[in-house]
């Protein structure tokens, strides 16, 4: 179990970026079609300011928000995102993630339906990225509490 | 000017090989933190020099962005994680 | 040459100067908190004139916006992180060295 740091100054700079790492991991989400990153990237960033929380205000502060729980509905609903905009496009009269079909629902143009359909797929991958990687995290850091081997006072 | 950037990567490339030894070599799992941290700098710079130097430092600048907030959140949780833990040996 | 590049130039070189020092002091110096201290003060102020190098090369524009960004970031990470390590030390128990230990044995320091 990671405890409430005493560190002043590492909570200090963690309340302090923690705003610009979530815009930044927005902004990796939403141009990845001009610039290297995409979902898969934009979620990493987003559970890597989830990581910066936890080691600097304690495991039990960060869980009030974020629970094993709520991270396998989190991973669940990225998964339905995916397979709910392909489905849809099935249902539409295309093939899967056939985004172009989409313009009749959306109102718009192929091409900006296209657009669309491409983030809202990533949307829903940077989505099951975070929730998972949290997963990841919590499991890796209270397995040595339950051990109770040499860890067992961290 | 781009041979002048090519240059300075090749001599930082060098300086990371110098701080390699400590990463790899260094006494205790602290030593080898610190060494890590100060390849995580340099490969900072690099990676801009080969943007500079590939003519796409638009697409570079992100990766290196993104490499300073996971080496420094990196070093963070090295540094929770070997607190107060008994295998550091003195 | 344009006045831009020679600036960018002695930036880089200069940067490449405190990296080069930072370098030899995580190589030579006898224990651990004063290799942290080479590498936390030289890195972080080389990384910044790098940066700044780079952003005067490209010029005024978004990626210069950026690459200040980093410098800034990397300005306010990098004592942090260094400060978060030492701490860890501190509370594993590493002694740091003394002149003491260095009379004894010269090499003795090298093993911390």
């Amino acid at each position: 179990m990671i405890r409430d740091s005493d560190d002043v100054i590492v909570k200090t700079l963690a309340r302090l970026l923690m705003p610009f790492i979530v815009g930044f991991a927005l902004y990796v989400l939403m141009h990845g079609h001009h610039s290297p990153g995409g979902g898969f990237q934009g979620g990493v960033i987003l559970a890597a300011g989830f990581v910066l929380l936890c080691v600097s205000f304690g495991l039990q502060w960060t869980q009030r928000w974020m629970t094993r729980k709520t991270a396998e509905l989190f991973s669940s609903i990225g998964v339905f995102i995916y397979g709910g905009i392909g489905v849809l496009c099935l249902i539409l009269g295309g093939n899967y993630l056939d985004y172009g079909r989409l313009s009749r629902v959306l109102g718009v143009d192929v091409a900006e339906a296209r657009s669309l359909g491409i983030l809202g797929v990533e949307i829903g991958v940077a989505l099951a990225v975070m929730a998972v990687m949290c997963t990841l995290f919590f499991m890796i850091f209270t397995a040595v509490d339950e051990s109770g081997g040499q860890g067992g006072e961290q | 000017m781009t041979t002048f950037f090519l240059f300075i990567g090749i001599a930082m490339c060098v300086l990371v090989l110098l701080c390699l030894y400590r990463a790899t070599m260094g006494p205790n799992v602290l030593n080898r933190t610190a060494g890590i941290s100060a390849i995580g700098t340099k490969t900072l710079i690099i990676l801009l020099i080969m943007g500079i130097v590939y003519d796409r430092i638009d697409m570079f600048v992100d990766i290196s962005m993104v490499y300073a907030l996971l080496n420094f959140i990196g070093c963070l949780v090295l540094a929770k994680y070997l607190e107060r833990s008994r295998e550091v040996s003195c | 040459m344009l006045v831009k590049d020679v600036i960018s130039i002695v930036f880089m070189l200069v940067g490449l100067f405190f990296f080069t020092t930072a370098t030899l002091g995580l190589l030579r110096l006898p224990d651990f908190y004063a290799r942290l201290h080479a590498t936390g003060k030289g890195d972080t102020l080389a990384v910044f004139i790098s940066l700044l190098g780079v952003a005067v090369y490209h010029g005024f524009s978004l990626v210069s916006v950026k690459v200040v960004f980093i410098a800034v970031f990397m300005f306010l990470a990098q004592p942090t992180s260094t400060h978060a390590i030492s701490r860890a030390a501190f509370r594993c128990g590493v002694r740091p060295w003394t002149l003491e230990d260095g009379e004894n044995s010269q090499h003795e320091g090298a093993k911390r």
